[in-house]
């Protein structure tokens, strides 16, 4: 091994612990929000140091594996894409302070049932599992299967075009529950984005391992290898 | 442009052909000379011939043993004044040369220095010039200078003075080879050896001698071979003796001498003597040549 | 022990009149590999051959000022002793073609007349060709002389002899401009492999080898020591206009 791929091995370390890190955010997120528990929001918005730290730390060691060791083809890819990863991880981070600053602030939240009909729970699901697979294709270096996260995200798209509907006829129904309906919608909005940043961690992954840029593309196209 | 170039064909051709005649022409009075040497040296050489002493006026036969052994020891005796001489010569000049050159002292350029670097080098300047005229000094006036030197104080002819003698001829040959192969040696090696933390004299006596020894001993050879024939040297300074003799102090014979001696005298089997001694010393001269190479071939380091 | 191993103080070094080096004051810690950089001219060579003081043997060389190894000033030291310690490699590979390759590793002893017992010998001679990577290529060959060597083999070579001297401090000058790139990239591997016994001073033109391998850099220009730091800080920030010159290519 030379001391290039030792570095970019580190590199790789330590964006994957900022990746679980993230994860645990959403993971705890998602509790905090159903379970309506205040001091787990709070610890998540403390840990949000945590992911900004990460940021600065992997900016740094990828200008300093730019500037010593000049890497080219593949290992330049992997650089490029891991400083674009590590933007989205933090941006995904920083979705989840906000969904969390919500649910510290509310005095209450809508009841389980209207939770369930905005469609909240399915887009957390989503979400997580959306994160966990890309994590696995980054880890592994394998672009196949994170192909079908265009489509999935494509659905979680329309969920949340579907949001505004939803919660309209949630506050028409119960007016005075009219802000715990409004916290709702922005934290659809927030998981959409969410969504969104990880799709574009994939198109990274897509990039570094195949030299293909996708980014950009409709859907369709970036079916066809 | 078929025609110029058929044209810069022809001329190369006709240019190498005429390397090659010249060539030959050069090489053809070397073996003119060897062949006819070995016609008429051949026949006289026998036993007898190799192991006897010449015999008085008038009588058949004789040999030339004592002539052998004279030239041994004299030849024997000036390499060991003049190697040790020469090879330390040759040392200084390479030594000092090659500082001028590689790592130059990037000095102002001012008069001052200048002259300070001149008056620096003058003796080696001064031992180059000496080394150089010496090698064109005729053999005679050798002869002449070491017998006012070395024979006319002690009032006696001997084997030493021609030594001497032959020293003082071999010297160039000695000094420029050794000069020249250790200038070759690259500067790199001996930095290396500097480097190691070897002293400087040690340096050049295990590193940078070792590595010129093909050259140096090429030199010396070259040296021997070349004085194996002077004659007008020892004309004056070991002056030949009919007789075995094996002091340094006394004259003593040697092939060159005995062969300018029977080839002026006025007998016939005196002369075929003389083709025999000169057979004799043509072909030592040709076999040492030969061994030369063959040895060096085994010790030469290529740079 | 002290980390600092090499210090210099207000050192100069002249050719003649001509003023080389000029006030450098460095500090130089154990088992690091230190890149000596700078445009042609500038003192680095000059600066390396001054450490185990191969510069004075230059005619018309002088010093001024004060090199400490370990805290003990090499002026007062024998310079020949001083060498032992200290090993050179240099730009053209220059094993001694006299002597075989086991003779050339053990050159340093015995061309100073140590004696050795035979076993001491080709423990050194083994450790030393393992260290420097290149045994496995030559063991079977070791009393042949080393002419059939590539390049970067002997250069090899002449870093394990260096190394047979057990010295503190390794210097190299251009140890790679000579070589391709696969040599060049096996030394790099090999000089990174040493840092944990040895600390390394490496004069280098070629500046993506001074970022591979080199933990600090010393910036030379004009004979000044304009910069000197962590590699990964001259690389992403020079505090120095002249380094930034010259490490983004507008003279060499």
């Amino acid at each position: 091994m030379t001391h290039l791929d030792a570095e970019l091995s580190k590199l790789k370390a330590t964006v994957i612990d900022m990746w679980n890190l993230v994860l645990r955010q959403l993971t705890d997120s998602r509790e905090a929000l159903e379970k309506f528990d205040k001091d787990l929001a709070r610890h998540v918005l403390a840990n949000e140091k945590r992911v900004n730290a990460y940021e600065l730390k992997i900016n740094m060691d990828c200008e300093n594996i730019l500037a010593l060791f000049n890497p080219v083809a593949n290992n330049l890819r992997f650089v490029l894409a891991v400083l674009r990863i590590n933007y989205n991880l933090e941006r995904v981070g920083d979705y989840i302070k906000t969904i969390m600053k919500i649910v510290n602030d509310s005095e209450s939240l809508a009841d389980p049932e209207d939770i369930d009909e905005s469609q909240i729970r399915i887009m957390f699901e989503t979400t997580q599992d959306m994160l966990t697979e890309v994590l696995e294709a980054f880890e592994e270096e394998n672009a196949q299967p994170i192909r079908n996260i265009f489509a999935i995200d494509d659905k979680l798209d329309s969920v949340n075009r579907g949001a505004n509907a939803i919660i309209a006829g949630l506050i028409s129904r119960k007016p005075s529950e009219v802000i715990n309906y409004l916290n709702l919608l922005s934290i659809i909005r927030r998981l959409e984005r969410v969504g969104d940043q990880t799709k574009n961690i994939a198109e990274e992954i897509i990039f570094y391992i195949e030299a293909k840029v996708v980014r950009h593309m409709k859907t369709k196209n970036k079916l066809i290898e | 442009m078929k025609d110029p170039l058929r044209f810069r064909e022809t001329r190369n051709t006709a240019f190498r052909i005429i390397v090659i005649f010249f060539t030959l022409v050069s090489i053809i009075p070397l073996i003119a000379v060897l062949v006819y040497i070995f016609r008429q040296g051949i026949s006289v050489i026998n036993w007898h011939f190799l192991t006897s002493l010449p015999k008085p006026v008038g009588e058949i036969g004789g040999g030339i043993l004592n002539a052998i052994i004279g030239s041994t020891i004299i030849i024997v005796l000036a390499t060991l004044i003049a190697v040790p001489l020469g090879v330390t010569a040759g040392i200084y000049f390479s030594e000092n040369s090659r500082n001028k050159g590689n790592r130059s002292a990037r000095s102002g350029v001012n008069i001052v220095s200048y002259f300070r670097e001149l008056r620096k080098s003058w003796v080696y300047r001064a031992a180059h010039l000496g080394v150089d005229v010496l090698q064109g000094v005729p053999s005679i006036v050798i002869g002449i200078l070491i017998y006012l030197w070395l024979v006319k104080p002690f009032g006696r002819f001997s084997a030493l003075s021609g030594s001497v003698a032959l020293a003082f001829m071999m010297l160039p040959s000695i000094i420029k080879s050794t000069e020249e192969t250790l200038k070759l040696v690259p500067h790199a090696v001996k930095e290396a050896a500097l480097a190691l933390g070897v002293p400087y004299y040690k340096t050049i006596l295990r590193v940078i001698i070792p590595a010129g020894m093909s050259g140096i001993l090429n030199g010396i050879l070259l040296g021997i071979a070349r004085v194996s024939g002077e004659t007008a040297p020892l004309l004056f300074t070991a002056f030949g003796n009919p007789f075995f003799s094996f002091s340094i102090f006394k004259p003593i014979a040697s092939l060159p001498l005995i062969i300018f001696n029977y080839a002026i005298s006025p007998y016939e089997d005196w002369h075929k003597l003389a083709w025999g001694a000169s057979f004799i010393l043509v072909s030592t001269v040709l076999i040492l040549n030969i061994l030369t190479k063959l040895v060096l071939k085994k010790w030469k380091v290529q740079y | 022990m002290e980390s600092t191993i090499l210090r210099t103080e207000n050192f100069n070094a002249y050719f003649g009149t001509s003023h080389v080096l000029k006030d450098v004051n460095i500090a130089i810690e154990r088992n690091n590999i230190i890149a000596i950089m700078g445009p042609s001219g500038c003192g680095k060579s000059t600066f390396i051959r001054s450490i185990n003081r191969m510069h004075e043997l230059t005619e018309n060389a002088t010093t001024k000022g004060n090199i400490f190894l370990d805290g003990n000033n090499i002026y007062e030291m024998n310079p020949t002793f001083l060498r032992r310690k200290i090993g050179m490699v240099f730009q053209t590979p220059n094993p001694f073609n006299t002597m075989s390759i086991y003779q050339n590793v053990i050159a340093g002893y015995t061309l100073n007349g140590y004696k050795l017992s035979k076993a001491d010998k080709d423990v050194t001679v083994e450790e030393s060709l393992v260290k420097a990577a290149l045994w496995n290529e030559v063991k079977d060959n070791l009393h042949k002389k080393g002419t059939f060597l590539s390049g970067g083999q002997q250069q090899r070579l002449c870093i394990a002899r260096s190394l047979a001297m057990k010295p503190e401090i390794l210097l190299l000058d251009e140890p790679t401009s000579a070589l391709d790139p696969i040599s060049t990239s096996k030394i790099e591997e090999l000089l990174l492999s040493l840092k944990d016994s040895y600390t390394i001073i490496i004069v280098t033109h070629n500046m993506q080898q001074a970022g591979r391998i080199s933990d600090f850099t010393a910036f030379f220009y004009l004979g000044e020591l304009t910069e000197w730091n962590e590699t990964k800080i001259i690389f992403t920030n020079p505090k120095n206009i002249q380094t930034q010159n010259y490490i983004t290519g507008r003279f060499g």
